[in-house]
This record gives C-alpha cells, structure tokens and sequence, in this order.
C-alpha cells in the first residue's frame, strides 16, 4: 500500500519535470528535420564535387610544369575567380581543391544558412506553429535555442559531407577537417543574418529577401575583392573573404576564425534578443497590410499569377542579366593566355575551347541554361504552392477549367523563361562588346535561344510531376535539374561511359557560340517537352485536387 | 431540374471509404442542411459535386450538368465557399471581390458593397493580416454577393462571432427570397435548425436520415416522463417504447411511433405527473451517433 501510494505520487513528478526539457528537444528535432532534404541533398553534393576534384587533380595536372602554367594562366584569370575566388596555392592538390571546392561551396553554404534559419525561426511561426509551442510548456529563451541547436545539427551534416568527399579522395583527414571548417564558415554567419532577417522582417517571404540580398551585396564584395587590383582588403568585409583569409591547404590561418565566430555569435545574440522582446508573429519592420484597391492584372487567374510572380520574375531577370553583363566583360581576358596541352584538355572536358570570347560564353551559357531550368521549376513550383495552400480549390469552383489554369501557369513559365535567354543574350553581347571582343548579337540570341530546349524539357517534366505526383512535384523538379547539371559537370571526371552521361540533357546541348547549335536533340528535347506537357495537362485535369 | 443530383455517389481514399452510394436530391429554392461530424463525408459530398474530387462511383450533376465531365459549365450558376478560408495572402479584400467576380464574369456590386457593410469587412486590409474568421466573411461576401443559382457553404460560420452569425442567417433568408438554393453542410445544430427547410444526416459516408425537421421530429423518439406516486411500477412490453432512465418514482422513456398504448397503460398506473416533448435536433442528431443501433423510425 505505501509502496503503491508513493509511486503513485512519483509518476506525476516525473510528468511535471519533462515537458520543458522534452519540448526543447522536439523544436531542435523539428528544426533539423524540416530542412533534411535539403541539408542532405547539399551536404551529398559537397561531397560529390569535393571526391571528384580531389581525385581529379593529378589526372588534369600531372607534372609541376602544367601546375605552373595553370596557375599563370587560368588559375589568375578574373572570369575563373569571379566564381572560384582568390587561388592560394595551385600546386598542390589541397589548395587547388580548397579554392575549386571551397569558392563556390562557401556561396552554397551561405545560401544553406539562410533558408535553414529562416526555415526554423520564420516559417515556423507564420504558421502559427511557433505561437502553439510557447503556448505550452517551453520558453522563449529555450525555444529559440533549440531551433539554432537543429540549424547546427544540420551545418555537421555539411561538415561530415565535405570532410568526407575529400578524405574518400585522398586528402589528410586533419587538413580536411579544417578546409570543410573554412569553406562552412559562410553558413553560420549566414545563419547569424538569416535569423535576424527573420527577427526584421513581418513574414517569411520578406525574411527569405532580406537574406539573400545579404547574400548577393557580400558575395559581390568579395567579387570585387577577388577580380580588382588593389580591392583585397575588402575581403575582410565579408564573410565569404573570411572563408578564403582561412586558407585550407594553402598555410592556414586559424586565427581569422575569430572573425566569423564573433560574427555569428553577435547576429545570434542581437537576433535573440528581438525575439525575446517582440510579439509573437510580428517583426520589427511593420508590414504594410493595407492599402487602395489595385485592380491591374486581376482579369483572369493567370495575369493574377503574373502578379503574384512579379517579384521572383524581377528578381531572376535582375540577377540573370547582372550576372550575362559581368560574363559578357570578363569574356575578353583569356585571348592571350598560353596553355600547355594538358591544360587544354582539362577545358575541353567543358566542351568549349575556352580561349576565345566565345568558348568563354559558351561556357557559361551552359549555367543559364540552368539558371532558365530552375527558374521554370520555380514556376512549377509555385503552381503546385496555389494548390497545396487550396486557393485552387475557391478558383476551380468558378467555370474556369483546369487546363485553362495550368496552361495559364505553364505559359508564364515559358514566356519568363523566353525572357530570361533574350536578356541574357543582349547583355552577355553588350558586356563583350564593350570591351572591344568580336561578337555578334546573332550569335549571341542564338545562346540564348539554345538554353530553352532544355529547360523546356524540364518544364514539361516539372509539370509532369505536378499532374501525376502533386506532394513530390516540387522535390521531383528541382532534383532532376541539378542532377542532370552536377552529372554533366563532373560526371565525365569520374569517367562514366558516355551512354551513362547521356541521361543529361545538359550533355546533348551544344555550347552555342563556340560550338554549333545541335538541332537533331534540340528537336528530340522539344519534342518530349511537348508531350510531357500535353501529357501533364490530361493527367491534371483527371486527378483529385491535393492539398498539403 | 433539380439544383443538387447526386446517384450511387461513392468516394474512396485508398482503403478509406469516405463516401458510399450517396443519393441525395435538392430542389431549387430549397435551403438544405447537411449535418455530420468532423470526418463524415460533408467536405468530400462537396469536393465530389463540384468535381474537385473524381468520384470512384456514381455521378453528380448540378443544374443537370455533371460536374466531373463539364465542371465549367457545371460551375456557372454556383457559388461555393470552402470550409478552409484560404485565399491569396498578398490581395487585399476589396481586391479578392474583384479577382473572383471578373473569373466568375458576373458579380452585384451594389449589393456586394452591403454585404461588405453587414458583415464589417475592412476591404482595403490583405488577407494575410485578417484572423480566420474574417477571412471567413471575405469568402461569404463574394460568394453571396455573385448571386449564384447555387450557393454550396462548407461549414460557412466557423470562426464566426455571434454576432457575424445573425448577418449570415439574415443573407440567407435574403437569399432565399430570392429563390436561390441553399446547400449548407454544417455542424452547429442551433444554426441548421433555424434556416434549412430539410435536413440530411451523414454518418460515416452515408446517409442516415433526410427529411424536414417536421419529418424527422415525427419520425424520431418522443421524449415522455412519467412521474409516479410512490417507486415505478413495471410497465408492460409495449413496442417502440424503451426506458431511457429511471429514477426512484420517475421514468423518462423513448417513444418511437405513436403513443397511444403508452398512453393506455399508463392509464391504469398511479401518475402523478406526465411530460412529452418532441425531440429537438441535437436529441436527432446524437441519437444517429449515441446509440449506433442505425435508423429510427425511418
């Protein structure tokens, strides 16, 4: 009887101590779980790219003599560190990987952070799942703590993915550990900002923005610093300088930790700070929720989805024709290089002689033809959020057919697309021609128009998962296009037979202007875009609407 | 024609079955109340009738029209406000009337601009900023205010403060006047009592009972308490007649049917008190789901 009696009373005690604690630790799950796809899908990717440069290496640049001449030529050359960054040390594989590896992953990382703190902090609360949770039994300290907890879980699974893509390739593992440091210093500052974006801004959407212009001012500083005589100090300005100032492989500094280290730590203190002050749902900057009826663009469901993409649709051509422009310039400055025949190969591996203005543009039409692929995912994307969030269910209830609303979608989707290759073709053009290259304007609509095959093709495939797979639509669209363009840039280094390489499309593509325009699988591509369309449209029309 | 024509419908989810062999008939002009629980079928009956959903079986025609086959033409005399007020969080409410009303092609503005009045809309606030319930009322304003034929409401008044509740129920009068037809599914008893002229009752994807409230208060139990003087008396077996509860000297028991024999043996019992009350909806309704022993009287 007194035993019972006394375990009667220690179960409600139990009960009572739990919940903080356990519901802290189900926000930091919550927070690293929401965002696994995605921090798998990146950390896989790092690996991917780092495995395959590192064991690529002493393939491309067998003997000191290709090192040297690499370094004098390529490895200086603006356009290359436009992207790659500032080369340290080229003669051995560990800087040379450091810089083709760290460079761009340190913008991806970047990137990651964002829309991790942003995802945990922000988009949690604006659906209302965050006022539930302080609603019980956690506080806010403890909350906030434990959704940055789940966001660091998730920046370890990055670090385990690069650490181990180089390692697998043959890279120390000490040296390793603290590349993969340097090149993820980027995503916790970029945490840092995303979490104070989501403190800042009234909604998720404004949040997203505010990051990643973050992100575009402080990568183009470290473009300037990196492409300018004389601008290197500015990579102290920016957190993606500071992932180079760390110099993995290349004598490292690890002192310069200090500077991302403080940074986080103050974003996420400042960041903590607000949220522990403002009311639930709300941010600093006041949402402007009210205003005199517009009336443009509401005469149908598809000039209304115009209008509700207007700002992404802005944002892609702004950043699509900036970056076509800087191309265009920096076309003009391989013309005098020399490279030694193994070097030659190593480019020719991309497909394009890479020593004219136009190999440089071929090149890197290729990344417009994914940037106008994934911008047609987005569009597709954003058909199948109308869906998901029912505003389709209140549409198609009035005598507005289903076709007639996809199509409406789809339409937008390929005249933005359309869009962005003609942009990108006149600035690319202009860029060239103002300094002086020779390249003519046919030459250059003709890149443009050469990027739409493909990214067709993935629109029709998009919109093929949109009618057969509504909840995978979104998942479907974006994987398939970034396979396809990660197997067609570093497939061939792990010397896939050519039949296996072929499932790209990006491999069938011919880079307009340094190559010729391969109609035959223009044609094929257009062709199975049409019918993964009409396709698409028959199988949307008979399904059950989906929600969430 | 009937407004509303439902044949063998059938629904099924995978293994789920949320819907079987719906038959279901609603005249013009009529305000039908399409009662259930949370998971009985309303939402689906209404995705399935508009064609948002495909039925697995059977068909349903609105205005004659199938609605899976021509949901365009289906659509054309039909409003419909959904159960989940989601709308385009960056539009504003006045913007909302105005989208909806041009994809619809016809709208009464005049009497939009009341109905905005009546049920306090602030038309030039976005609908992310608006609490559920005001999103509610964006969704009621457009929906009656394009004066549709038909209007199919999703469990219109969740969300609704009383007040919001009368100004529904008084448009729905107003619509009815009109002679507009009223497919309400609902879940508030009080609220379907008060305006609808029949009345289905959905249990796990089928129906259960339809009729007016008349129809099925004659056809339900008849609640009777019978207080004694001094401890109850057996009663004799009497058919359709049970006791519900019974207590020292009383007795309250379920009639079904009519109460004459009842009446005939109490006659001969020492009573000193005697009640009988027709059932009101709530007792309907609960009874289809309390006792689960199916139909009464029906």
């Amino acid at each position: 009887m007194g035993a019972s009696a006394a375990s009667a009373h220690a179960a409600p005690e139990r009960v009572r101590t739990r919940p903080p604690h356990g519901a802290a630790a189900a926000i930091g799950r919550r927070a690293f779980a929401d965002g696994r796809v995605r921090t798998i899908s990146f950390a896989a990717l790092f690996a991917f790219i780092a495995y395959v440069n590192v064991s690529g290496y002493a393939h491309s640049f067998p003997t000191l003599q290709d090192r040297l001449t690499f370094v004098r030529s390529f490895g200086n050359d603006a356009s290359v560190r436009l992207f790659y960054g500032q080369p340290y040390d080229l003669l051995h594989v560990g800087g040379y990987v450091a810089w083709r590896v760290g460079g761009t992953g340190a913008l991806f990382a970047a990137a990651w952070g964002v829309l991790a703190a942003v995802r945990a902090l922000r988009a949690e609360e604006d659906a209302g799942r965050w006022e539930l949770l302080l609603a019980g039994a956690v506080r806010r300290r403890d909350a906030y703590l434990a959704a940055l907890a789940g966001i660091g879980a998730g920046w370890l699974v990055l670090w385990a993915g690069l650490w181990l893509g180089c390692v697998g390739g043959g890279l120390t593992a000490g040296g390793s550990a603290y590349f993969a440091l340097a090149a993820l210093t980027p995503a916790l500052v970029f945490a840092g900002i995303g979490a104070l974006a989501s403190q800042l801004a009234p909604s998720r959407r404004v949040a997203l923005e505010l990051g990643m212009v973050a992100l575009a001012v402080l990568f183009v500083l470290r473009v300037v610093a990196d492409t300018s005589t004389g601008a290197g100090w500015l990579r102290w300005a920016t957190p993606l300088g500071w992932s180079e100032q760390l110099r993995a492989f290349a004598g490292p500094r690890p002192l310069v930790l200090l500077a991302p280290l403080a940074a986080t730590a103050a974003l996420l203190w400042a960041a903590g700070a607000i949220a522990l002050r403002r009311d639930v749902g709300s941010g600093v900057l006041q949402a402007h929720d009210r205003r005199a009826p517009r009336t443009r663009l509401l005469s149908s469901p598809t000039a209304q989805a115009l209008r509700g993409e207007r700002g992404s649709l802005i944002g892609w051509l702004a950043g699509v024709g900036a970056f076509a422009f800087v191309i265009g310039v920096i076309s003009t400055t391989f013309q005098t290089a020399r490279l030694s025949e193994s070097i030659r190969r190593e480019l020719a591996r991309f497909g394009a002689n890479l020593l004219t203005p136009s190999g440089i543009l071929g090149f890197y039409f290729l990344f417009f033809m994914l940037a106008i692929s994934l911008f047609a995912c987005a569009q597709v994307a954003a058909a199948r959020r109308e869906e998901a969030g029912q505003q389709l269910e209140t549409l198609l209830s009035l005598p507005l057919g289903r076709r007639r609303w996809l199509a409406g979608r789809l339409a937008i989707a390929l005249g933005g697309s359309v869009a962005l290759a003609v942009l990108a073709a006149l600035l690319a053009w202009a860029g060239a021609r103002s300094q002086g290259a020779h390249v003519s304007l046919a030459d250059m609509l003709g890149a443009g128009a050469n990027c739409l095959p493909a990214a067709l093709l993935f629109l029709g495939l998009s919109a093929l998962a949109l009618g057969a797979w509504p909840r995978a639509t979104t998942g479907i669209a974006y994987g398939l296009v970034s396979v396809a363009f990660v197997w067609q840039l570093f497939g061939s280094a792990l010397g896939a037979p050519s039949w296996l390489l072929g499932v790209s499309p990006f491999h069938h593509v011919g880079l307009v202007p340094a190559q010729h325009f391969k109609a035959l699988a223009a044609a094929i591509m257009l062709a199975l875009a049409a019918a993964a369309l009409a396709a698409a449209l028959a199988l949307f029309a008979r399904r059950d609407l989906t929600g969430e | 024609m009937d407004a509303i024509r439902a044949e063998g419908l059938t629904k099924r989810y995978g293994e789920t079955r949320a819907l079987e062999a719906l038959d279901l008939r609603v005249a013009p002009g009529e305000v039908y109340g399409y009662l259930g629980p949370n998971g009985a079928g309303k939402t689906t009956t209404i995705r399935l009738l508009l064609g948002l959903h495909r039925p697995t079986a059977g068909r349903a025609a609105l205005f004659g029209t199938d609605a899976w086959r021509d949901p365009v033409a289906a659509h054309r005399k039909v409003a419909y406000v959904a159960g989940e007020p989601f709308l385009w969080p960056s539009l504003t409410s006045a913007e909302t009337f105005e989208f909806l009303a041009r994809v619809r092609g016809s709208e009464d503005r005049a009497y939009r601009d009341l109905l905005i009045e009546r049920f306090r809309v602030d038309p030039d606030k976005k609908v992310r900023a608006l609490s559920k319930g005001n999103r509610q009322k964006v969704q009621l304003v457009a929906a009656f205010a394009s004066r549709a034929e038909l209007l199919i409401l999703d469990e219109p008044t969740a969300g609704l403060d009383p007040l919001m509740e009368v100004a529904f129920r008084e448009t729905v009068h107003e619509a009815k006047e009109r002679g507009q037809t009223i497919f309400l599914s609902s879940h508030i008893l009080s609220e379907v009592e008060a305006v609808c002229d029949r009345v289905g009752i959905l249990r796990a994807g089928a129906l259960v009972d339809e009729g007016t409230l008349q129809q099925l208060r004659h056809l339900s139990a008849h609640t009777v308490e019978v207080t004694f003087d001094g401890p109850v008396p057996p009663l004799p077996e009497l058919a359709g007649v049970h006791a519900a509860e019974a207590g020292e000297s009383a007795l309250r028991l379920e009639v079904s049917g009519p109460l004459r024999p009842l009446l005939a043996a109490l006659a001969e019992l020492p009573v000193v008190a005697l009640t009988s009350r027709e059932p009101s909806l709530e007792e309907i309704f609960l009874h289809h789901y309390d006792a689960g022993d199916g139909r009464v009287g029906g």
